[in-house]
């Protein structure tokens, strides 16, 4: 049932019209805030860059990205190029290589995403066929003195988050052989 | 032809117009710079937030001291841009015709009662002719030139719109400004800020100091409304309404642009100025007198006479300072009028209300008399 809350939009009496009584109650309440931050009580906002609120840990947006590693360390990334395909601000570069002796799967050599290009889309964790690149480290990006900075490597973005089970892929049971776990 | 003989009285009367011009007016507009940033900051700390502190000298940020500093230098650096179609002449005298009335004015504010220099008297003001406020009407009036100016020189319907804007609301309040200052007037019997500081020494019945707050009250709250109104500051800020209006100075550019901003920040340490001279005592500090203070009681402290001049003018910066933070206070609390209420507000409630003050002093002062 949508609850409906009746306002009793009365008409403002004399003290009311004439303002000035209630500009001196809104004056006190600024200036209480005003003489509060003066004398010490920590202002809401933080100094950016330097000093992060992480983001609630129910937050589901999406933040910087990262890709997903296997059990071995090395990227899940396959180097398809679909991501580098799907993003619309063309942020993705990835040169891909192959694995030595494994005809099944290619890696990214490199793989940098621009995020002072990017526009948080998650397109190219849409396109992912490897659900290799995710957007969950609840870091917002920005912030940075150059745009040198906000140039994710590999490097910067091969990692695991807290609670994360590594999955393997082709490549880690190709070169376990045959008798391997599946 | 023969050389006239050097004039000593004339030379030196030169030199301390000089040294006081230039003390004076650099502080003031030292203020001024530094009010750009207190609005900032003033705000912050309203809203619960830092607020500006990132420019630094050196690594020097003094919790953002250098903004003024920093936002001067890019304002020099921006690009000067001019419409093509642009009256080149107005285009370049309307930010000057802005300023120019708005420093003028600095000159008829006492600062000071006076001060023995070398067996000299300084009076503490640069300039104090005897019809002080009727100039200073009259100047201020000027202002709205470089308003207007500043949107028709641009050739730009959007600019002129608000330039008419601006001006229609400027000389509206001028009218309530004027009819406000009347009642002072007839209080202290003088048009000379100066006297009328002094009057405001006296006492009333023998321990209130006769100061214009007391003896017009409601005077001061229609002229800080008409005050703000005329500078066009929120809540009455409709002429140039930062987030969404467009207003008479959307043509301009870099420090043109500043001029105008520097002009309304410079007015508003004007008006706080004024506040004080005219409705706070100016310099006064109750029961300070040239000799020392004499309280009520017959407890006297006699104190050097440069101490006194010194606390005088202490007191008026400090009061000048309370009422830029009090003007600040106001924009950041109050909302923006909608342009029929301003007029409304302005022709039928502050106008009839400033007449029927002033009738209402005479009637007072022939009842008192």
């Amino acid at each position: 049932m949508i609850s409906v809350r009746k306002v009793n939009n009365r008409p403002l009496n004399f003290l009311e019209r004439i303002y000035l009584v209630e500009i001196a109650r809104g004056l006190a309440v600024t200036a209480r805030h005003f003489f509060a931050n003066l004398l010490g009580r920590r202002s809401l906002t933080v100094p950016y860059p330097e000093r992060r609120i992480p983001a609630a840990g129910n937050s589901a947006s999406r933040t910087r990205h990262r890709l997903k590693a296997r059990p071995d360390g090395s990227p899940r990334c396959v180097a398809c190029f679909l991501c580098q395909t799907a993003c619309p601000a063309r942020c993705i570069a990835i040169e891909a290589a192959e694995y030595p002796g494994n005809p099944v799967e290619k890696y990214p050599a490199s793989f940098s995403v621009d995020l002072s290009r990017c526009v948080m889309c998650g397109m190219c964790v849409e396109a992912c066929p490897e659900d290799a690149i995710a957007m969950d480290t609840g870091e917002l990006p920005g912030g940075a003195a150059s745009r040198q900075e906000l140039r994710l490597d590999k490097e910067d973005l091969l990692r695991r988050v807290p609670g994360e089970t590594p999955a393997r892929g082709a490549a880690n049971r190709l070169a376990e052989g045959p008798g391997g776990e599946r | 032809m023969t050389t006239p003989a050097l004039n000593t009285d004339l030379l030196l009367f030169a030199a301390a117009a000089a040294a006081k011009v230039l003390l004076f007016l650099g502080g003031a507009m030292g203020v001024t710079a530094l009010l750009t940033l207190a609005e900032r900051k003033v705000s912050a700390l309203m809203q619960d937030r830092i607020g500006p502190n990132r420019a630094a000298i050196a690594g020097l940020t003094l919790n953002g001291l250098f903004h003024p500093v920093a936002d001067g230098l890019k304002m020099l650096f921006k690009e000067d841009f001019r419409p093509a179609a642009a009256d080149r002449l107005l285009f370049a005298l309307a930010p000057v015709l802005a300023l120019a009335p708005v420093l003028t004015l600095f000159a008829f504010i006492p600062f000071g009662d006076y001060v023995m220099l070398f067996g000299y008297q300084l009076d503490l003001c640069v300039a104090d002719p005897p019809l002080g406020l009727f100039l200073l009407l009259a100047v201020s009036g000027l202002s709205v030139y470089g308003t207007f100016l500043a949107g028709w020189a641009s050739r730009s319907n959007f600019a002129l719109l608000g330039a008419l804007r601006a001006a229609a609301q400027m000389i509206s309040y001028e009218v309530t400004l004027g009819l406000t200052l009347a009642g002072l007037m007839m209080v202290y019997g003088s048009a000379s800020l100066q006297d009328i500081v002094r009057a405001q020494g006296a006492l009333i019945w023998g321990w209130i100091p006769a100061w214009g707050i007391v003896t017009q009250p409601f005077a001061f709250v229609l002229f800080l409304t008409a005050a703000i109104a005329a500078n066009k500051r929120t809540p009455f800020d409709l002429a140039e309404g930062e987030s969404e209006i467009i207003g008479y100075f959307m043509e301009y550019s870099s420090m043109r642009f500043a001029a105008f901003m520097f002009a309304e920040f410079a007015e508003m340490l004007l008006i706080a100025a004024l506040c004080a001279t005219l409705f706070f005592g100016g310099w006064q500090v109750p029961f300070l007198y040239e000799t020392g203070f004499m309280l009520p009681g017959g407890a006297a402290l006699e104190l050097p006479q440069w101490v006194t001049a010194l606390m005088q003018t202490g007191a008026f910066a400090l009061k000048t300072l309370f009422f830029c933070w009090l003007q600040l206070l106001l924009r950041w609390t109050l909302p923006r009028f909608r342009f029929d209420q301003l007029m409304s507000l302005c022709w039928r409630r502050l106008l009839p209300l400033s007449i029927a003050n002033i009738l209402a002093t005479g009637a007072a002062l022939l009842a008192l008399r």
